[in-house]
């Protein structure tokens, strides 16, 4: 598999769990009885999008980041290694924490249950929060290689 | 005595979460500020620091999560106050990471 498709697979799967949380949240929020199977399967599918998100963008964090970090810090935008990077790849440990519990307490919420559905909500709600916050910081890195490849280019071509 | 009708996996995992995304945000600080000691270790062990990083939080999770449960710490809380405990610890967490790497 190239390299770079293995990079677009981990915020795609990290869109997907976002989703699913939006999903398990809208379904919390009315937890009728009818509801409950959907609450359960979707928690599951957030779980299962945010670990093959975490697994897929770990490997290509491992193996092939080394460049473009050597790119990022050689470029006009440093930050998006040094802060955003190192922020992103530390908090996504509690944004996965919370992805393999919402299914653990999706499986205890009845309908009327109001103790275990504000968990449900919490718990869906941060991973949306946190979700969007991993994407936008994985925008900043993008961008961070693309200003260094550009700086680049342009040094490349003056005279 | 009130029963907050909460499973007490439901509960300890809960606490799980907030004290090992806590520890996490902890062993950040730590590691980085050791980088011949603690860091060095944490590469030697699986080639990659935050490979070990991420063996030593998820392991932390589950093993705190079913030692909770047997104590039956968490049985004592309602869900408010589970939900508030993840939200300092995610806050805090989320401070301590940002504000070490700005």
């Amino acid at each position: 598999m190239p390299q770079e498709l293995l990079l677009m697979l981990h915020p795609s799967f990290g869109a997907l769990a976002i989703l699913a949380a939006v999903w398990v949240f809208a379904e919390t929020l009315n937890n009728a009885e009818a509801s409950q199977w959907r609450i359960r399967l979707v928690s599951l599918a957030a779980a299962l999008f945010m670990w093959s998100s975490y697994l897929l963008g770990g490997y290509w964090y491992v193996r092939y980041y080394g460049a473009d970090k050597a790119l990022i810090n050689a470029g006009p935008w440093p930050f998006a290694h040094s802060f955003f990077m190192e922020t992103k790849e530390h908090l996504f440990f509690s944004l996965l924490l919370l992805a393999t519990y919402l299914p653990l307490a999706a499986f205890g919420l009845t309908p009327g249950q109001s103790q275990v559905r504000g968990l449900v909500l919490w718990v869906a709600a941060w991973i949306v929060l946190l979700g969007l916050s991993m994407e936008g910081a994985g925008a900043f890195v993008s961008m961070g290689v693309k200003v260094a490849l550009l700086a680049k280019t342009i040094t490349g071509m003056s005279p | 005595m009130k029963d907050p009708g909460i499973e007490k996996y439901t509960a300890s995992f809960a606490l799980a979460l907030a004290i090992s995304s806590l520890l996490s945000a902890l062993l950040v600080v730590i590691k980085e500020r050791n980088a011949d000691t603690l860091l060095a270790w944490m590469k030697a062990a699986t080639g990659h620091h935050w490979v070990s990083h991420g063996i030593l939080v998820l392991s932390l999770f589950v093993v705190l999560g079913w030692a909770l449960a047997q104590t039956g710490v968490g049985a004592r809380l309602s869900g408010n106050a589970l939900s508030g405990i993840i939200t300092g610890s995610l806050v805090l967490s989320g401070l301590i990471i940002a504000g070490f790497f700005i």
